[in-house]
C-alpha cells in the first residue's frame, strides 16, 4: 500500500514538472474513479464520460482550427483517455466491480513509465499486476535488460536515423524524390526503433518493480500484409479499437460491406487519435487492412517487402507538414529520378562513417532480435548471473558510446509522446 | 553458501572488468589536447610542477601568452608559474587560486584583469578547456557549478563519456598515443610564439551600453582578495599589453578605485607599452592581441623589475635546491627557442 502511495505521487510529481497538466491528469483521475463508481447503479454516466472525454480529445485534436489554438495539451492524454473510457464502458458491460481503492485506481491511470507512450492496459490487467507486484531478482534483472534493449533502439538507432529524415524533411523543395523515398524508409525504421524502444524502457522499468504490462510490439516489419502489421504493430491500441469501435458496430458478423465499414470507422478513429492531419493515413490503412490477404503471394519474402514498402508510404503523413505535402512527396518518388544525386548528397545530411556502420550494425541487430526474440529470451534465461550481469554491462557500455543525446539532444523526447 | 561466494565473486569479477572498460572508453574519448587545442591541457601541467614558486599568474590568454617565467628567472631569479587557460572568467581565477593554495602559498598571486568584463559564461566548449583536466576537488566542483552554461550538466564533467561519446569517429592517432602518457608543451604555463605578425587594423573601438563590471565579477574579485589575505599572499592586478579587445578608460577607472580602496598594486601594461619598449609591428605574433617571444621577453624583463623592486621578491638564482632545478628549465627553453628561431641563448 504504501509502495503503491509513493509511486502514485512520484508519477505526479514527475508530471507536475509539466506544469498545469498535472492539474488535468488529477482531475480525470479523480472524475475517472468517481464516474466508476457510479455507474454500475446509474448506467448513463458511462455515456456522459465517454462523451466528454471523446469530445475533449476531439476539441484538442483540432483546436488549430479553434480559437484556444495555444491551449496546453496535456502530455499523454491519448493514452489515459482511452484507458479511462475502457475502464467505464467495461464497468457498463458488467465485466468487473469498479475499484473502491482511489491509490490503486490513481496508479492504473498515472503508472509513470507508461504515462507517455503506452501501453494502452486494460484495467483489469492492470489490477492483477499491482495485486501481485513483488520485485524479484529474475524480473529486476529482465527488466533491466530490457529497458536498455529499449534505449539502445531510441539512442543508437532512432536518433541516428532522425538526423537523415530531419534533414530531408525540412527541404521538400530540394530532397524529393530518392530522398523522398529513402526519408519514408529511415523514418519507418525510426518511428519503430523509437516507439518500441520507448515501450521496451517502459515494460523493462515496470517489470522491475514486479509489474507485468501488455506487449505491444510484435516484430511488425516480418508481417505479409498491412492487416498482420496492425496486429503486430501498437497491439494495444489495435485491440482497443476493435474491443471498443468495431465489435460494437457489429465487426465483421454484419456482412460484408457492414466489415468494410467497421473497418474504416475503427481506422478514422485511429486517425484522429493520431491528429487531424492523419485521416486519410487512417482511412488508408483501413483500406489496405480490409483488403487483407488478397494481394499476398506464395513468397513470404516478398509480402514482407511489400508490407514494409505499403506502410512505409503511408507513414509520409508523419514526415511531412500537411497531407499535401505527404502526397506530393510520396508520388515524387515515381516522378523525380535523382537517384544519381542522391548518394553523394546523403553523405552530407550529418552522419559520419562512423555513424553509418553504427547504424548498419545496429539496424541488423534489431533485426536479428526481431527475427529469432522468442528465441534469445529464452536463452537469457539460462544464463548464470554473472553473464546477465555481462549482459547489462555491455549494454550500457554501447549505449553510453554510440548514443546520440547530451548537449543538443533531447532524450526524453518520444515521437508517440506527442499524441 | 559456497555456490552464492561463487556467484558473487563472478559477479563482482564482471563488475569490476565492466569499470576497467568504462574509464579506458570513457580515457579514450576524452579530448588529449596535446597537438590540437594544446591550451586544454595546460591547466593539468602544473600538478606536474606544483610547488615552490613565488608567483603565481592566473587570467586568460593575455597571460600565458604575454609573461615568460623562464625571463623572470633569468633576469631576476624569480619563480613562477601561470595558470592561465583560455577565455578564464574571474570566478574560474578564484576557484584555481583556491585550488593552488592547497598545492602552496606564493608570495605573490598576479591576477589579469581583463576578464573583469565577462558576467556570464562565453561558451560549454571554453569550459571544457580550463575544467576538463583539472583534479578533483572542491575547487573542481566550486569552478564547474560557477561555470555551466544552460545546456550543460553537471554529470557531464563527473563522466566525461557523456560528452565526448560522439568522438568516438573523430578518434585521431593523438587519442591513442596520449591515452596513458602526457607532454608538457608549456614552459611554466608560456606558451611560446616565434612568429610574428604586426599589428594592423583592428576592429572599431564600439560605445557600449554599459561599462560597470557585473556583480559576479565584483564578489568573485573580492573573494579573491580575501582568500590571498587570508593566505598571506599579496594580490596584484595587472592589465596585459594586448591591443585588442579594448581596455575601455571606464574599466581602468573601476579597477584603479578597486586598487585604491584595498591598498593593491594595479599595473595597466597597455599605457605603459612605450616604457617597456614594445613595438607592435615586431612583438605580436596575431596583430596586437598577444605578444610573441620577443615581446613576452620585453613585458617580463619590465614586470620582472617591478616585482623584485617593489615587492620584494628574492632572487633564487643561488638557492642550492631551486637553482639545479631552475637552469635545467632554463636550458631546456633556451634549446626550443633556439630550435624554433635559430637564435642562440
Amino acid at each position: 500500500m504504501m509502495i503503491n502511495t509513493i509511486l502514485f505521487l512520484a508519477g505526479l510529481a514527475v508530471y507536475a514538472g509539466y506544469g498545469i497538466s498535472a492539474l488535468y491528469l488529477l482531475g480525470v483521475t479523480l472524475f475517472g474513479y468517481l464516474a466508476g463508481r457510479l455507474i454500475p447503479k446509474y448506467r448513463f454516466v458511462m455515456w456522459i464520460s465517454v462523451f466528454l472525454q471523446a469530445c475533449l480529445l476531439l476539441l484538442l485534436r483540432v483546436r488549430h482550427l479553434l480559437p484556444f489554438s495555444s491551449v496546453i495539451v496535456p502530455v499523454g492524454i491519448s493514452y489515459f483517455t482511452l484507458q479511462i473510457i475502457a475502464y467505464h464502458v467495461d464497468l457498463y458491460r458488467g465485466r468487473y466491480e469498479p475499484e473502491k481503492n482511489i491509490l490503486r485506481f490513481g496508479l492504473f491511470v498515472t503508472w509513470l513509465p507508461h504515462l507517455f507512450i503506452g501501453p494502452i492496459e486494460p484495467y483489469p490487467r492492470m489490477r492483477d499486476a499491482l495485486n501481485a507486484r513483488r520485485i524479484s531478482r529474475d524480473d529486476f534483472t529482465k527488466g533491466a535488460v530490457r529497458s536498455l534493449w529499449g534505449l539502445f533502439q531510441k539512442l543508437v538507432i532512432a536518433a541516428r536515423l532522425d538526423v537523415i529524415v530531419s534533414a530531408i524533411s525540412a527541404d521538400p523543395k530540394q530532397f524529393r524524390g530518392a530522398y523522398a523515398l529513402v526519408a519514408m524508409l529511415f523514418y519507418s525504421v525510426q518511428l519503430y526503433a523509437d516507439f518500441s524502444g520507448g515501450i521496451d524502457i517502459v515494460l523493462g522499468i515496470s517489470r522491475m518493480f514486479g509489474i507485468r504490462m501488455s506487449e505491444n510490439f510484435d516484430a511488425p516489419f516480418f508481417s505479409q500484409s498491412v492487416a498482420e502489421f496492425w496486429r503486430r504493430w501498437h497491439i494495444t491500441l489495435g485491440d482497443w479499437l476493435r474491443e471498443y469501435v468495431y465489435i460494437p458496430l457489429g465487426g465483421s458478423r454484419r456482412g460484408k460491406w457492414r466489415k468494410f465499414l467497421n473497418t474504416m470507422a475503427a481506422f478514422l478513429v485511429s486517425g484522429i487519435w493520431h491528429g487531424s492531419g492523419y485521416l486519410l493515413w487512417g482511412l488508408l490503412h483501413g483500406v489496405f487492412v480490409f483488403c487483407g490477404d488478397r494481394w499476398k503471394t506464395k513468397s513470404r519474402t516478398g509480402n514482407r517487402i511489400v508490407t514494409f514498402l505499403l506502410v512505409s508510404f503511408l507513414w509520409s503523413f508523419f514526415i511531412w507538414p500537411d497531407t499535401v505535402s505527404a502526397l506530393r512527396m510520396a508520388g515524387s518518388v515515381f516522378t523525380v529520378f535523382n537517384y544519381d544525386a542522391f548518394f553523394s548528397g546523403i553523405s552530407g545530411m550529418g552522419l559520419g562513417a562512423g555513424d553509418w556502420i553504427v547504424l548498419g550494425i545496429s539496424c541488423l541487430l534489431l533485426w536479428l532480435y526481431d527475427w529469432k526474440s522468442r528465441c534469445l529470451k529464452k536463452r537469457f534465461c539460462t544464463f548464470s548471473p554473472a553473464a546477465k550481469v555481462g549482459v547489462i554491462c555491455v549494454l550500457t557500455l554501447i549505449i553510453l558510446t554510440f548514443g546520440m543525446y547530451g548537449i543538443g539532444f533531447s532524450a526524453s523526447e518520444f515521437i508517440y509522446s506527442r499524441f | 553458501m559456497k555456490r552464492e561466494g561463487r556467484t558473487a565473486l563472478s559477479v563482482g569479477g564482471v563488475l569490476i572488468a565492466f569499470g576497467m572498460a568504462f574509464i579506458l572508453i570513457s580515457e579514450l574519448l576524452q579530448p588529449k589536447y596535446m597537438t590540437e587545442l594544446e591550451e586544454g591541457s595546460f591547466i593539468s601541467q602544473y600538478y606536474r610542477e606544483a610547488g615552490g614558486h613565488d608567483v603565481i599568474f592566473l587570467g586568460d590568454c593575455e597571460v600565458y601568452a604575454n609573461y615568460s617565467p623562464m625571463e623572470l628567472y633569468r633576469d631576476y631569479g624569480i619563480t613562477a608559474y601561470i595558470r592561465g587557460t583560455p577565455q578564464q572568467l574571474v570566478w574560474m581565477s578564484y576557484y584555481i587560486a583556491e585550488e593552488t593554495f592547497q598545492y602552496e602559498t606564493p608570495r605573490v598571486l598576479v591576477f589579469n584583469v581583463n576578464a573583469m568584463r565577462y558576467s556570464e559564461p562565453v561558451s560549454e566548449a571554453y569550459n571544457r578547456l580550463t575544467i576538463d583536466q583539472m583534479r578533483w576537488s572542491p575547487s573542481k566542483t566550486g569552478i564547474i557549478l560557477a561555470s555551466m552554461t544552460e545546456e550543460e550538466q553537471f554529470l557531464s564533467y563527473v563522466f566525461p563519456i557523456l560528452r565526448y561519446h560522439s568522438r568516438f569517429d573523430k578518434l585521431t592517432q593523438e587519442d591513442f598515443t596520449y591515452l596513458f602518457r602526457v607532454r608538457d608543451n608549456t614552459c611554466n604555463g608560456f606558451q611560446l610564439h616565434t612568429e610574428t605578425v604586426p599589428a594592423g587594423t583592428l576592429p572599431a573601438k564600439r560605445i557600449l551600453p554599459d561599462y560597470q563590471f557585473g556583480d559576479i565579477c565584483c564578489e568573485y574579485l573580492d573573494k579573491l582578495r580575501l582568500l590571498c589575505e587570508e593566505k598571506g599572499t599579496e594580490l596584484v592586478l595587472v592589465k596585459a599589453p594586448s591591443l585588442y579587445p579594448y581596455w575601455y578608460e571606464e574599466y581602468d577607472v573601476q579597477i584603479r578605485k578597486y586598487a585604491a580602496k584595498y591598498g593593491i598594486s594595479y599595473y595597466n601594461f597597455v599605457e605603459q607599452s612605450d616604457e617597456i619598449g614594445l613595438d607592435f609591428s615586431k612583438d605580436t605574433y596575431d596583430g596586437g592581441y598577444h605578444l610573441n617571444l620577443q615581446g613576452a621577453g620585453k613585458l617580463s624583463r619590465y614586470f620582472g623589475r617591478i616585482l623584485k623592486e617593489e615587492h620584494g621578491l628574492p632572487d633564487r638564482r643561488l638557492d642550492a635546491e631551486i637553482a639545479p632545478v631552475y637552469d635545467k628549465k632554463l636550458q631546456e627553453y633556451d634549446r626550443i627557442v633556439e630550435e624554433r628561431t635559430g637564435d642562440k641563448r
